[in-house]
């Protein structure tokens, strides 16, 4: 079948956040704009990741607030979760942003094609199936926002029923009375934060030393608390070798240890990039070991004419914002504008979990890795008035600036937060980082009381030498 | 002007602001800055934004009072004359505030006191279009160094914390590298071309000149009020002066040289730091000092207010520059292409003088004028240069300050 080639100023393959945020900016810049998707526009962050688990995650935070409702004084029934009216609701919410999503598409005249894209030569991009099979689109540019899928574990096979991950979990009608999740990392830890406060017996099963092995050690160490606090068997450092299903559940067996038994196993380790039959013959663009697209500092792949952003690009940190801003400088790039490229070490991390984590910049292990020493100061939620009137005072601010030659601490390094609504609160440690503020420049801002944002407030006014409360 | 489609509820009116006609001969212009911000309060004729043509800069006043809701024609966009290039809701006054700005954050004492123009956050970029943070930008200038001056090591060229730190240990700026304005491009490109295609010949004339004591005495004030500067008057004997030197009154591509009949005498004028402009006097052969210092007055005040048309600048057949400084004495002009001749002048110089009276000679005071004339050596020679200097210093001498003024 000969197919007419349509032209167009940049073909994107991919409608997740990335995509969907390039062919808005890029329409927004009067550029003539294709969208391939395989699936609905929206990707995994809209329909099978970050948005459907934090609408869980509310769930699990208003059955929270009804089981402590007593201790306001206000009593009800007692506290039943209808999990199939929860999963609705979450439904309703994914297809009124995906409906919007693609009206703001449509409304910037973007081209969308329906189907599995693959790049050739010459940026020219063929749809295999799907409705729009046989459309062959060729792009001045082309952006390769092709996302990622969720890695699986050897011997475990994703069943949807006793083994799932998060593509799977995120679907379920009914909730199991025990489940186990395997990978403790930001994804494992919101399922599993969810979960148990759903009031599922849930077990974190972590290879590495800590769960979110990301995250600043102590602010990991203060979740791990919480969370054991909340009856979550938290284990880390745990070698699994595999399960073996019984009547009813299955056992998840770790080396040299117990297994443990549970209804269901969430596996989440990860995920990998959708790059298979991504690319044919003589594209120019290079992929790493792994199957991650490389690029250079502003998208570019070694193709010039091919740029590519979000979870398939080598080194992202898989993050539906950076995906947007990888976006833009991709758009902007390709139209010779003054841009400056995403510092992947200065981006803000949001983890929705109970408490939730929030964080921007370098860690403390990782400034002594690099050889700056450092002036930490911490202050924990405990002692702020607002975390106690709403009753949530598990949690931790803390700040790492540099150390100047007389002690003193000069230039903000990282804002790392765990506590009560710290996803809404990371902003001012954002600019902080990002603007290069001192800790004296930051602590002279005030921060308004009674408020949450207080404890950030406390932390610098004693990384700047003299705190209020905090030493 | 019509009703806001936006809210039907809100009672509001919309003006257009379009791009005014900015000379007969301009059909397009370059929109260079916008003063206001969408959500800004605009009043009537306040600057709102500023268009560039070949020819000039011109500052454009706001046709209506209110907020600024929309602009429709971005910085460096070249929009037609007429084109809507902004909206104005005329129904948010000075008086009312803005309907979007959030409502107060509740704590329980009061609204927080309303601000007078919220503080200016918004980091600035360099000429590639790289942001200076806050804090950088600060450091730099409690250091008197130019951001432009400093090389960024941060992701794309931006400028970190270390490097303005470690900018402001090497000291202030010395050097500060910056783009030509905009008017000093143009101003270059034109001179460049002049002084690279055109065989300039120079010569100075001298003469005595009793008229400006005389002028002096008058009060040099027409009788509509208008000054006289030495400018006028030289500038009207010139232009008389003119008639019998036709091939100076004239543009010249090369080939062919065309004599023009109308005199436009172009009065070279500079601009601070945005190089100079050539504001046109039309038709100026027959033109008393009286009739000359009115049409000069209301040049120089369009120039002030930067509201001259781009017919304004064209048309010149002829050019005097006027003499800079109280001591300069003569500036060698480049000639203002294609035109052939530009007059200069220099200051007005006490000095002593030789004059006869009663075949005695006798030293005195008096007052020196000195004109030059820089010519395109192809179409005139020194001594015809010399003549039309002669010329005009003896129709300057001539001058009847009475009927004049």
């Amino acid at each position: 079948m000969a197919n007419e080639v349509q032209q167009f100023d940049v073909v994107i393959i991919g409608g997740g956040p990335g995509g969907y945020a390039a062919a808005l900016y890029g329409a927004a810049a009067g550029m003539n704009v294709a969208l391939v998707e395989r699936d609905k526009v929206g990707g995994t962050c809209l329909h099978r990741g970050c948005v459907p688990a934090k609408e869980f995650l509310e769930t699990a935070h208003v059955r929270r607030t009804l089981e402590h409702a007593s201790e306001f004084g206000i009593t009800s029934g007692a506290v039943k979760v209808d999990f199939a009216v929860s999963q609705n609701r979450k439904n309703e919410i994914v297809d009124r942003l995906h409906k919007g999503l693609s009206g703001l598409l449509k409304g910037r005249k973007i081209t969308i094609f329906e189907g599995t894209a693959q790049l050739g030569a010459d940026q020219v991009v063929s749809v295999l199936d799907g409705a729009d099979a046989g459309v062959v689109a060729k792009g001045t540019n082309v952006i390769l926002a092709a996302g990622s899928v969720p890695r699986t574990l050897p011997g475990f096979e994703v069943d949807g029923t006793l083994v799932v991950t998060s593509d799977e979990f995120l679907a379920l009608s009914a909730l199991p009375s025990s489940a186990a999740v395997i990978g403790g990392g930001a994804i494992g830890c919101e399922f599993a934060s969810m979960l148990a406060d759903m009031g599922v017996k849930t077990t974190v099963l972590e290879g590495l030393p800590s769960i979110l092995a990301g995250c600043d050690a102590e602010v990991a160490k203060v979740v791990e608390r919480a969370f054991k606090k909340r009856g979550i068997d938290v284990r880390a450092g745990v070698t699994i070798t595999g399960h073996k299903p019984g009547k009813k559940g299955t056992t998840v067996e770790i080396d040299g240890g117990e297994g443990v038994k549970v209804d269901m196993v969430v596996v989440s380790v990860g995920r990998r990039p959708r790059s298979e039959g991504l690319l044919g013959e003589g594209t120019g663009v290079e992929l790493d070991e792994r199957g991650f697209v490389v690029t250079d500092s502003y998208q570019r792949t070694a193709n010039p004419h091919v740029f590519a952003v979000g979870d398939v690009v080598a080194n992202s940190p898989q993050l539906a914002h950076v995906g947007f801003a990888e976006a833009i400088v991709a758009i902007k790039t390709m139209r010779d504008e003054p841009v400056i490229p995403v510092d992947y070490d200065r981006v803000p991390w949001a983890i929705y979990s109970n408490p939730e984590v929030a964080f921007c910049g370098l860690t403390e292990a990782a400034a002594k890795e690099r050889g700056i020493d450092v002036v930490v100061k911490k202050d924990p939620f405990g002692g702020n008035s607002r975390a106690q009137i709403i009753g949530e005072t598990d949690g931790v601010v803390k700040v790492i600036a540099e150390k100047r030659p007389d002690g003193t601490a000069g230039q903000i390094l990282g804002v790392h937060m765990a506590g009560p609504w710290v996803t809404e609160q990371l902003g001012a440690g954002y600019f902080a980082v990002n603007w290069e503020a001192t800790a004296e420049e930051a602590a002279a801002l005030i921060q308004p009381h009674p408020s949450l944002s207080e404890t950030f407030g406390e932390t610098l006014l004693a990384l700047a030498g003299r705190g209020l409360h905090v030493g | 002007m019509r009703r806001c489609s936006r809210s039907p509820d809100e009672d509001c009116t919309l003006a257009d602001v379009t791009l005014p006609s900015l000379g007969e001969s301009v059909t397009e212009g370059i929109i260079t800055q916008w003063f206001k911000k969408v959500g800004d309060l605009v009043a009537r004729d306040e600057p709102l934004f500023e268009v560039s043509t070949d020819k000039v800069d011109s500052e454009m006043p706001s046709p209506a009072a209110g907020v600024l809701v929309e602009i429709l024609a971005g910085e460096g966009d070249t929009v037609e004359t007429g084109a809507r290039v902004a909206v104005i809701d005329e129904s948010q006054s000075v008086a009312t505030s803005s309907p979007d700005a959030p409502a107060p954050a509740g704590t329980a004492s009061s609204a927080p006191p309303a601000t007078a123009a919220p503080a200016r956050l918004v980091s600035e970029t360099l000429s590639n279009g790289v942001v200076v943070s806050p804090v950088v930008r600060r450091i730099l200038s409690d250091g008197g160094v130019e951001a432009a001056s400093v090389r960024g090591s941060g992701p794309g060229g931006t400028i970190t914390r270390r490097d303005a730190e470690r900018a402001v240990a090497l000291g202030p700026t010395e050097e500060i590298v910056t783009p030509l304005s905009k008017g000093r491009q143009r101003m270059g490109a034109h001179m460049s071309v002049s002084s690279q295609s055109v065989p300039h010949g120079f010569v100075v004339a001298q003469f005595d000149a009793p008229i400006f004591e005389r002028l002096r005495e008058q009060g040099a004030l027409t009788r509509d009020g208008f000054a006289v500067s030495e400018e006028i008057a030289v500038t009207v004997a010139a232009v008389r002066a003119i008639g019998e030197f036709e091939y100076l009154n004239a543009t010249f591509d090369g080939d062919v040289l065309t004599r023009h009949r109308s005199v436009n005498v172009g009065l070279v004028r500079a601009l601070p730091d945005d190089g100079m402009l050539v504001p046109v006097v039309h038709a100026a052969a027959g033109l008393t000092v009286r009739a000359l210092a009115r049409r000069v007055h209301d040049l120089d005040e369009r120039l002030t207010t930067r509201n001259l048309t781009a017919d304004d600048l064209m048309g010149g057949t002829f050019s005097v520059m006027r003499s800079p400084s109280e001591h300069t004495v003569l500036v060698a002009p480049i000639i203002i292409q294609p035109q052939v001749a530009v007059l200069s002048l220099g200051s007005l110089q006490h000095v002593p003088v030789v004059r006869r009276h009663d075949g005695a000679d006798a030293i005195e005071i008096g007052t020196r004028l000195s004109l030059g004339l820089s010519f395109d050596h192809r179409v005139c020679e020194p001594v015809a240069a010399a003549a039309f200097l002669e010329r005009v210093g003896e129709l300057v001498a001539g001058l009847d300050v009475e009927s004049e003024l």
